[in-house]
């Protein structure tokens, strides 16, 4: 069926020109730069946003500092419920903003409505989660005292996303952050301004409703001059959540880090899939291909390198092209759903590839399949490839960075699964991994203390598209930020230990004596 | 015109062809899809380049953004 892109917009009150700063009950007509969003798919512009000035920055900071005195004492079970509200706002709009996500993004429509769906899996995690923000009772040394440990809300929070998850990783923080008591502050990426427009328009009527105070859940459209340096610099902003490159990241942790503020920081990944002569191959190859090509190569978790032993490696690199042979006929605009690849998100992506093209190849690698950019009917935007499988070797320059774009390369071990394992942690990032074995030894080593040194290690699982229920995020160059599931909740509070005296006397710990 | 206190993000949005013209000088303005932050200055610093290789990077990012 095809998708009506201007009944999409419509519906999601999406309109020529749209404001661009909210602090969840108004939204504000602000003076800043007019922008404008267009789709990769077809190069056409969806629509125009006023950005947020630096007047609005401050305007919407003041009010998430004064929301967050309520909301911190709004109970988190009533908190849960917002967020369980805005789940149900999420699922009634669940096709349209998938839909608006595959247009302005590019990623397939299938990919959309999955993008949304993490967006509805948190707000339910986060919802449980908001009665069960626990602490620990401790054993006090000293008679007639407690011991606790507590955790309360921390602040204002500073969202920062990325344009390959438009939507979903603000939901990932927010939800947790409103759970726990906080307010935020979101600033999404330029390039994909609308998606977030459409999704704090999506929960407006449920903070309406339900009298949420103005500045719990705060948007601000803006370029990095007005909202940049200063913001990661603001002392009133206790926790900053960065998604982006490691350069963004460093400079992030850098200017956070001056002022002893908290980060979590999800970077960049450079992640590997291991084939062993013991693995299903027929899984392997199906699963490392989404890795590949899936999202056009462009998320953070894409597999960037395969390793494989040299036993198999004619047979899966044959079985590899194949599937990308079938591929080949399947990209295209990804709101048709007979295609599987959609476009890269920009001209800047696409020199990057045809960069990476090149340099594997000036480096000694081979390209065996693909690396074009497409022309022709359906592609007169620019922004589609043919992705690109490359013979290469791991200590390439090219190789040890992260190309955003649907590259691969193959490299060969031999020996144990030790030896693909160090070729596959000898990369400046850490954040997803995997093996594909059913021999029991491969698979508890690959994620034993000597195995993957990944933020996310999976065996007969691909390295791209994890859960919500699990902490995200990676190690090395990938920041060392968790969000998402397990106990990633506990990084958005402050955590607090209490000594309660309900005695008589004043025993000092260790058993010091003080007598005045 | 451009300054080198022009943003990263700017510079891309108005003179695409920066991108290239910088990364050829071993400055890569865009990663995993999205400008660096900073300042064109800041990005020259950081690959080492100094105060005269910046003006002589902004005289020829002007000519070319004439052209």
């Amino acid at each position: 069926m095809a998708i009506d892109i201007n009944k999409v917009l419509k519906k999601l009150g999406i309109t020529d020109v749209n404001k661009g700063v909210s602090t969840g009950i108004e939204w504000f007509d602000t003076t800043g730069a007019i922008t404008s969003s267009s789709s990769p798919i077809d190069g056409k512009e969806i629509a125009k946003i006023k950005n947020g000035t630096l007047d609005d920055y401050e305007m919407v900071l003041a009010k998430a500092q004064k929301a967050f005195k309520e909301w911190r004492l709004v109970p988190a079970p009533e908190r849960g419920e917002i967020v369980r509200q805005i789940g149900l706002a999420l699922r009634a709009y669940k096709d349209d903003l998938g839909a608006l996500v595959s247009y302005e993004m590019g990623k397939v429509y299938q990919e959309g409505l999955g993008e949304v769906q993490e967006m509805i899996d948190i707000c339910d995690f986060a919802v449980g989660q908001s009665r069960l923000i626990n602490g620990v009772s401790l054993q006090s040394e000293r008679r007639n005292h407690r011991l606790f440990e507590q955790y309360q809300p921390l602040g204002i929070v500073g969202i920062v996303t990325s344009f390959n998850f438009p939507v979903a990783v603000w939901a990932w923080n927010t939800a947790l952050a409103a759970i726990a008591g906080d307010v935020v502050i979101w600033k999404p990426s330029s390039k994909t301004p609308l998606s977030a427009i459409a999704t704090q328009k999506i929960i407006d009527d449920v903070l309406k409703k339900n009298n949420v105070p103005e500045g719990v859940f705060n948007l601000v459209v803006a370029k990095s001059s007005v909202m940049g340096d200063n913001f990661l610099a603001d002392k009133r902003v206790p926790l900053l959540s960065v998604t982006g490159s490691t350069a963004v990241g460093k400079r992030v942790g850098s200017i956070v880090g001056k002022r002893l503020g908290k980060t979590i920081l999800e970077l960049g990944g450079n992640n590997a899939v291991i084939i062993t002569p013991n693995a299903d191959i027929p899984i392997a190859i199906s699963s490392t291909v989404f890795g590949t090509v899936g999202t056009a190569g462009q998320r953070c978790t894409s597999t960037r390198r395969i390793i494989i032993h040299e036993d198999i490696y004619d047979d899966v690199k044959d079985k590899i092209v194949n599937a990308y042979k079938k591929i080949s006929n399947k990209i295209g605009n990804p709101l048709n759903e007979n295609f599987l690849v959609g476009p890269l998100i920009d001209e800047h992506s696409v020199n990057a590839f045809t960069n990476a093209v090149e340099q594997v190849q000036e480096e000694g690698g081979k390209i065996i399949f693909g690396g074009e950019v497409l022309e022709g009917k359906g592609f007169e935007s620019g922004n589609y490839v043919m992705p690109c499988i490359a013979e290469a070797k791991n200590e390439f320059e090219i190789v040890q960075e992260e190309t955003f774009a649907p590259i691969v390369y193959l490299i060969k071990y031999s020996g144990e699964v030790q030896n693909a394992i160090d070729i596959q942690n000898n990369v400046p990032q850490g954040l997803s991994s995997c093996i594909f074995t059913l021999n029991v030894r491969e698979a508890e080593l690959f994620v034993a203390a000597s195995g993957s040194d990944c933020g996310i290690a999976n065996v007969n699982v691909g390295t791209s598209g994890a859960e919500i229920g699990g902490a995200f995020g990676g190690e090395k160059d990938t920041g060392g930020g968790r969000e998402s599931g397990s106990d990633s909740w506990k990084v958005y509070m402050r955590r607090q230990t209490s000594t309660i005296n309900y005695g008589t006397e004043l025993p000092l710990a260790q058993g010091i004596k003080f007598d005045l | 015109m451009i300054d080198k206190t022009i943003t990263i993000e700017d510079l891309v949005e108005e003179y695409a062809f920066s991108v290239n013209f910088l990364s050829k000088k071993g400055i890569r303005c865009i990663a995993c899809g999205e400008p660096i932050w900073g300042t064109l200055e800041e990005a020259c610093i950081e690959k080492n380049y100094n105060q005269k290789d910046i003006e002589t990077f902004v005289k020829e990012l002007n000519v070319l953004a004439k052209n």
